[in-house]
């Protein structure tokens, strides 16, 4: 019995001295000190000593065992020791094996920026009907039937005498004639017109309109706004200038022009070489929007802007045709 | 060229024609008066701080004879209608500038009297039209609207069919004039005219506009007539349309000057008030530089007290309300001048109307493609025929009157159609996507995916993981929809306690053979607003110390068994069972591994035994289902 502990240590040892590797190591650890190790088999034949000589073979059972644990500690720091000692060849440039995920469309990632540049600025997000009345879209934004601005909203009509709306603006009246001031308004959403598709229009496009109504709304609030917003958009670099312009439901109107981004204002496909983008129609709310929504222009003045969410996609992606967003190619969509 | 820009005449581009300047200008619908060269002219001047070239004050000769001609009036239909015989005039072509500038204006010389009209048209902005006098029967001109239906030959030949309640001219027998939209060819000036009646009329604009859309024919003068041209220019732009003819036709003047007008369109008053500017612009401009531009757009203003008071002259339609001054000055003293601020009141906690929360959507969105879905938008719109393909029932769906064509023609009522087309056009072996969003009616917000290339166990991992991540209590499958383009028997519905919630299922074969898609295509689509509603927080349970005894089982069932209610019964049966899985499906046996776990101590062998021995009591008892042996 004797003997065996010695040999079974000796056959440790000589193990543990020849091997070259950690995960080997764990394995003669196993092999010696495991649940079905050879000294943990030893120590169950115990039984089988002589009365005698169990206190010997104990001491010298437990010792062997200790001798062994040292020798596989030691011999584990001497190979990790040498391991970040000595370099080997191990080869980074192998490509990787990709884990399989979808992608998100780029219109959602545009629009998920744009919600949040607008949340910084205390600006609540509202969602309305993509069928609309004629009236929320023409008549509450000042523009009655027959109005020669109608020429540029050309509109698909419902059988029930519906119809699809063609600018999220129609949100303003919504909001405006159930709720009191003060209010900042974001509402994103699909609009349709009836438009021949080609590369830069399409009968479907999204737009974020926003508004805001309160005691003491200026125009000079209205330009840091769109300041504000497409900078946090595109970049600080971008450069920005406005222009009058005239849309029925504002007074002033504002457009408003941004150094094309792609060719940083040097005049390209994108900007029809002239530098610059017209990017976020706005202006001050007119007074009879108000006052048809049932607020009292004396108090409460406001302003409204509106972004072409296809158009932000288009320029920070470089995609030259729209109709590119609505394919369902995987090819595209897995580059975003 | 960017002043105007600023200014809100866009111009683009301009080019030079030998002497001439072309400016390329964009006219928003408010400027009539921009529709001209005196108004790009008095526009430019007051960007710039120049004085306006004044033409001369025109005095015409009296009349020499004294032709009859009786306008009858009415108006609702001509505002104003003022117009002057000339007799004895000679149909010639026009001298060589006014040729050169009509073709600089991208139209063709005809003769010297039509050009003429044309001509003054371009420089003041009122529309004009001359007549042969000999050619209008009876002397007598009716102005009516159109019953529909009506001939009508234009002066340049091209017979119309009139639309109903289009503003015509008869004489005693005939109809002679669309009017503001084109002349006739029985009253037209030919080159043996030799009498011609000159007139302006102020048309309501509405009725200019709808027959002018209904007959597809739009021109300078009937974009100026919707616009709405200088009522009170009239007088003056004929005068000096008949200097001309009276220059270049020869002719004499052969009767009044017939103005029949509702009012008299003089200048009106509008005040500016300091305040209100300040207000709505958020800087204050110094009195005497308001005054500077009103003065140089020609408002005449005069200050009192703290206000301004203008004159506003009559081809400034545009300006009725104070907030109208407000950009004038603004847009004067220059957009690009201005601070820019950030609004200082309040935020409101109050909910808005419409409020939409999309973190629920985002999530969705997000948990897809982390599960290999790729995110599609597809057009709301789909065809007749895709509907058809579909087996959809076209009366229960949204219908485009006036569609682009028909291949656009209703509203999707599904998300399905686009994702399908999405399957056929991708491929590739393997293809996820998805799509949230409307359909209609109800425009309700709806989650749907489709899946090529993978097993039905695969596709559905997908619709488990999002149940299980919303933590749904309990949904019910039923092994059936009432969507034609599900698979007959592939297919089902998902309710939660009674509440549809969607449909899950493979894709109908007949469709899939009509669009050639080869393989298996699953697709669910999920009621967005109804998974909000059902979600549940998922409470927090310790993660016992104890390890599980885990052990598998494997049942034979008999044919039909749902295997997902004997997965459920398993789990729900004992509170220390924590987990399940469906391990292996061998022919008619079934693998489940189950997890057992105390969390206060470790099981024994014999308390499993227990808990195992129920559990096969009553799979036996509800499905039948025996220890495979």
């Amino acid at each position: 019995m004797q003997e065996e502990i010695i040999n079974t240590k000796n056959q440790a040892i000589a193990q543990i001295t020849s091997v070259a590797d950690v995960k080997e190591l764990e394995e003669i650890r196993a092999s010696y000190l495991g649940r079905n190790g050879k000294f943990t088999l030893l120590v169950k034949k115990i039984k089988e000593v002589p009365q005698e000589n169990r206190k010997k073979f104990g001491i010298s059972l437990n010792e062997s065992k200790i001798t062994i644990e040292r020798l596989l500690s030691d011999k584990k720091h001497a190979l990790i020791k040498s391991l970040t000692e000595k370099r080997e060849w191990f080869d980074l440039s192998l490509p990787g094996i990709k884990p399989e995920v979808g992608h998100l469309h780029p219109l959602t990632k545009v629009l998920s920026d744009v919600k949040k540049v607008f949340n910084y600025l205390g600006y609540q997000v509202a969602d309305g009907p993509e069928i609309e009345t004629d009236y929320y879209n023409f008549e509450a934004l000042n523009i009655p039937k027959d109005h020669p601005s109608r020429d540029t909203q050309m509109t698909f009509y419902l059988e029930n005498g519906q119809i699809l709306r063609t600018q999220t603006s129609a949100m303003q009246g919504r909001v405006m004639e159930k709720m009191k001031p003060p209010f900042r308004v974001l509402a994103p959403g699909r609009n349709f017109r009836y438009e021949q598709v080609d590369a830069s229009h399409g009968f479907e496009f999204w737009q974020v309109e926003g508004f805001v109504v309160d005691k003491d709304v200026h125009l000079t609030d209205l330009f840091g706004t769109i300041d504000y917003v497409l900078k946090e958009l595109f970049g600080k670099e971008v450069k920005l200038r406005f222009a009058t312009t005239n849309f029925p439901f504002v007074e002033p109107g504002v457009d408003t022009y941004m150094s094309c981004t792609i060719c940083g204002g040097k005049g390209c496909s994108f900007c029809k070489n002239s530098g610059w983008s017209e990017i976020m129609p706005a202006g001050m709310i007119h007074p009879n929007v108000l006052k048809t929504a049932g607020i009292d222009t004396k108090k409460w003045n406001g302003f409204a802007f509106a972004i072409g969410l296809s158009r932000i996609v288009n320029l920070r992606y470089q995609i030259k045709d729209l109709r590119t967003l609505t394919t369902p190619d995987l090819r595209i969509l897995n580059q975003f | 060229m960017w002043k105007m820009t600023e200014a809100g005449l866009t111009c683009e581009s301009y080019k030079k024609v030998g002497s001439e300047t072309i400016l390329d200008v964009e006219i928003t619908s408010n400027r009539p008066d921009w529709m001209s060269i005196i108004g790009v002219a008095r526009e430019t001047a007051a960007i710039q701080g120049l004085k306006l070239k004044k033409g001369k004050e025109i005095n015409l000769p009296k009349k020499s004879a004294n032709f009859p001609l009786d306008l009858v009036p009415n108006f609702n239909l001509f505002e104003r209608w003022t117009g002057i015989v000339i007799k004895d005039v000679k149909i010639k072509p026009s001298p060589k500038w006014i040729q050169e500038r009509i073709k600089l204006m991208g139209h063709s010389p005809i003769n010297n009297v039509i050009d003429i009209t044309n001509y003054v048209m371009y420089e003041l902005g009122i529309p004009m039209h001359a007549f042969d006098y000999d050619d209008i029967f009876g002397q007598i001109m009716t102005p009516e609207l159109a019953k529909g239906g009506e001939d009508f030959t234009s002066v340049d030949n091209l017979n119309y069919k009139l639309p109903k309640d289009a503003i015509i001219i008869r004489d005693a027998e005939r109809i002679i004039d669309l009017a503001g939209i084109k002349g006739g060819l029985n009253s037209g000036i030919k080159d043996t005219t030799k009498n011609i009646f000159l007139h302006v009329t102020i048309n309501n604009p509405v009725l200019v506009r709808r027959a002018s859309q209904a007959l597809g024919l739009r021109s300078e003068a009937s974009a100026i007539y919707e616009r709405g041209p200088d009522k009170g220019g009239v007088t003056d732009s004929i005068k000096r349309a008949v200097s001309l003819v009276l220059e270049l036709a020869g002719g004499e003047i052969a009767s009044e000057l017939m103005d029949l007008k509702k009012e008299k369109f003089e200048p009106w008053k509008l005040t500016l008030t300091f305040d209100r500017l300040d207000q709505i612009l958020g800087i204050t401009i110094d009195a005497k530089e308001v005054l500077q531009i009103l003065t140089r757009l020609n408002l005449t203003p005069k200050k009192s007290g703290k206000a301004v008071d203008c004159i506003i002259p009559t081809y400034r339609a545009d300006l009725k309300i104070e907030e109208d001054l407000i950009e004038e000055v603004a847009r004067i003293y220059g957009y690009n001048k201005f601070p820019k601020t950030l609004p200082v009141g309040q935020v409101t906690a109050t909910k808005i109307p419409y409020h939409f929360d999309d973190g629920f959507i985002l999530n969705l969105k997000n948990l897809m493609a982390s599960s290999g879905f790729s995110e599609v938008m597809t057009l709301s719109l789909v065809s007749s025929q895709a509907l058809d393909m579909f087996e959809i029932k076209k009366e229960n769906c949204v219908k485009i009157t006036n569609p682009i064509s028909l291949d656009y023609e209703y509203m999707r009522p599904s998300l399905i159609l686009g994702l399908v087309t999405g399957t056929k056009m991708n491929k590739r072996e393997c293809v996820k996507l998805f799509e949230i969003d409307k359909t209609f009616p109800g425009e309700s917000y709806k989650i749907s995916g489709i899946t090529k290339g993978i097993s039905f166990r695969e596709f559905k991992g997908t619709v488990d993981l999002i149940f299980e991540k919303l933590n749904l209590k309990a949904p019910e499958i039923e092994f059936d929809s009432d969507k034609p383009y599900f698979h007959p028997s592939k297919a089902g519905a998902v309710k939660i306690n009674g509440n549809l919630i969607g449909e899950f299922g493979e894709i109908s074969p007949k469709i899939l053979n009509g669009l050639d898609i080869k393989g298996d295509i699953f697709a669910f689509e999920f009621d967005i607003a109804s998974l909000q509603k059902h979600k549940r927080v998922r409470n927090f349970k310790i993660v016992p110390e104890n390890p599980p005894q885990v052990e598998d089982i494997t049942l034979t069932f008999p044919q039909k068994t749902r295997i997902g209610d004997v997965l459920a019964l398993i789990t729900n049966h004992h509170s220390l069972i924590t987990k399940t899985e469906l391990k292996d499906i061998f022919k008619d046996s079934y693998t489940f591994r189950i997890w057992y776990q105390d969390p206060k101590k470790t099981l024994t062998n014999q308390e499993v035994e227990e808990i195992r021995k129920s559990i096969l009591q009553k799979i036996k008892e509800k499905f039948g289902g025996q220890i495979k042996e």
